[in-house]
């Protein structure tokens, strides 16, 4: 027992020391999808975020606790729906994205999405009410308010698009299901890390692992980082 | 339509604010003149605050007029918004944003879109102007309250604005950044083209510092100079009509109507102090204690706790001849005919 844990330890850092490309590959197109589902996910969550904390309406209260929910929707789930609606039989099947990066990255983006919608919505909540009083006073219009509002809370919000992207980077389910694994082109440091140890090479996915936890040890100290500096 | 009669600086018109369901504040009408210093002054919850807002356009009132240079203020965004540059406010507790003394000073000017260089040196004036130059590159969190307040007075006055608006921006300061203020203040009106609006429940300060001071109290505007304002509940003894503070029983002399509930005032000069009980015609006589004595424009203004709190003037002759201190027992006495029932 001990010898293959001790095996798997060396071939894992033949790997990571070695530069082998497929891993070095499988890193970077996990962190690129992860990104740019960020990207689009920040771009929508955060006005949206934005709006929800700063409006007063009905079904407020039910809006938040929905995307409380949404945060922790499981993986799976959302591979499940994106497969109901982009397999080839399916609706949406004509747009040929199933097992393509980009539906691996709109998996990632429904996941990111409610973490930096809610998290922004904590954000501009917490920003103090007297922001919107004196960037009026001093001539702001509404789209300079809601500026200078998310300009006060721009380390909270930082804080939040990490957090989307840490949801990202470490979902397997959806992406697994919507980009099929497939070698080169859809597989990720996650769905590697779930074929490779299946089929024994304990040593290829725990070095993928070791960079899943670097990545993830970075997005919290970033978090953190950005948490303590908004305070 | 939409024009004032006279173009004041502003003018408001049947203003009616409500909040949570209660009315907090009716102003039939204010006029506020160019170049002019206005104070507002009152007791806290007097609606001074809720009052300067609506002036400054930040807040809309649930029904009223608003005319700035003549033109009426309503709906409109953009006109809101143009009228809105010409004036800043500075609140009592500011708000500095958070970066540097130089960014806040600047952000009204980028709203303005005034180009790099020409910020750089309104800047550099306002920050001296205020006696803030050595400042420009400290973070705004790691100012003192005193040195905040002056911030916030050069964030406004860097925009050169027609009228200022100070909420109570010398409450909770030490002496020294008072007089430093009320210094800066004298100094930007000094040529009388700009109009400032201030509220303040020091009203030696308002005095001191204001061409006219409107007093408010409980949401409304009352005769300017009002200390000894109550407000109570008419009773009738026998032919005598005495109004009921909850307190303290005042005779009143004047004619109410129907009127059983409502508001008095008694000028401060109408009061008599004495250190012994007088027999006189007057019919109100009432003990206390001085609780506070301030000198003001070679006068002196008695606080006096007599179950209410009294404002007394006297002069200064008369306050050292009779060697009053604070702590001791006096009398007040004055007469029903002074008591105005508002």
């Amino acid at each position: 027992m001990m010898d293959y844990l001790v095996e798997g330890l060396l071939k894992a850092l033949e790997l990571i020391f070695c530069l082998d490309n497929e891993i070095y590959g499988i890193v970077e197109r996990s962190v690129r999808f992860a990104l740019t589902a960020t990207l689009f996910a920040s771009l929508l969550g955060v006005p949206i975020g934005f709006l929800i904390a700063s409006k007063s309406f009905r079904g407020k209260p039910a809006v938040i606790t929905l995307l409380n929910t949404l945060m922790a929707l499981p993986t799976v789930v959302v591979g499940l729906l994106g497969y109901a609606f982009f397999s080839r039989m399916a609706p949406l099947g004509f747009l040929e994205l199933i097992f393509t990066p980009s539906a691996v990255i709109l998996g990632e983006f429904f996941l990111s999405l409610p973490v930096i919608t809610n998290l922004t919505v904590s954000a501009v909540q917490a920003v103090d009410a007297r922001v919107y009083v004196t960037a009026q006073s001093l001539g702001a219009g509404r789209w300079m308010v809601a500026g200078t509002v998310l300009m006060e809370a721009r380390f909270a919000l930082l804080a939040a698009i990490i957090a989307g992207f840490g949801r990202a980077v470490s979902e397997v389910g959806s992406a697994m299901m919507l980009g099929g694994n497939i070698r080169y082109y859809t597989r990720t440091m996650t769905t590697a890390i779930a074929l490779e140890v299946s089929k024994g090479e304990f040593g290829f996915g725990l070095a993928l692992g070791f960079f899943l936890l670097l990545v993830a040890f970075s997005i919290n100290i970033l978090f953190h980082y950005f948490q303590v500096k908004g305070r | 339509m939409g024009e004032s009669d006279k173009p004041y600086q502003i003018e408001l018109r049947d203003i009616v604010h409500r909040y949570e369901g209660r009315t907090v504040l009716t102003v039939e009408h204010l006029p506020i003149e160019k170049g002019k210093i206005y104070a507002l002054v009152g007791p806290n919850g007097a609606g001074k605050t809720t009052l300067l807002h609506i002036m400054s356009l930040i807040l809309r009132p649930d029904r009223g007029k608003i005319f700035f240079e003549g033109e009426r203020i309503g709906q409109d965004e953009s006109k809101r918004i143009r009228a809105r540059r010409s004036m800043t406010v500075v609140l009592q507790n500011p708000y500095l944003f958070n970066s540097t003394v130089r960014a806040n000073i600047e952000y009204g000017l980028k709203v303005r879109k005034v180009e790099k260089r020409e910020r750089e040196r309104l800047v550099g004036e306002a920050l001296e102007q205020v006696g803030l130059s050595d400042l420009a590159k400290r973070r705004a969190r790691q100012l003192s309250g005193g040195e905040a307040q002056l911030v916030a007075l050069a964030r406004g006055l860097v925009l050169k604005p027609s009228i200022l608006f100070l909420d109570e921006i010398m409450a909770n300061l030490d002496i020294k950044h008072v007089s430093q203020l009320e210094h800066v203040i004298k100094d930007i009106n000094h040529d009388k083209t700009n109009t400032i609006v201030m509220t303040t429940h020091i009203l030696h300060q308002a005095y001191g510092l204001a061409d006219k001071v409107y007093s408010l109290f409980e949401g409304r505007i009352v005769p300017s100079g009002m200390y000894n304002l109550f407000r109570g509940e008419f009773r009738h003894d026998g032919r005598e009509l005495l109004f009921d503070t909850g307190r303290i029983r005042i005779h009143v002399a004047q004619e109410i109507g129907g009127m059983d509930k409502g508001y008095i005032s008694i000028n401060p000069e109408d009061i008599i102090v004495s250190k012994k009980r007088l027999h006189s015609s007057a019919r109100n006589t009432f003990p206390g204690k001085i609780t506070k004595i301030i000198e003001q424009d070679g006068s002196v203004h008695l606080e006096v706790h007599a179950e209410e709190t009294f404002r007394v003037q006297i002069t200064k002759l008369s306050f050292h001849e009779m060697g009053l201190t604070i702590g001791i027992q006096v009398f007040l006495v004055f007469k029903a005919s002074s008591v105005h029932v508002l």
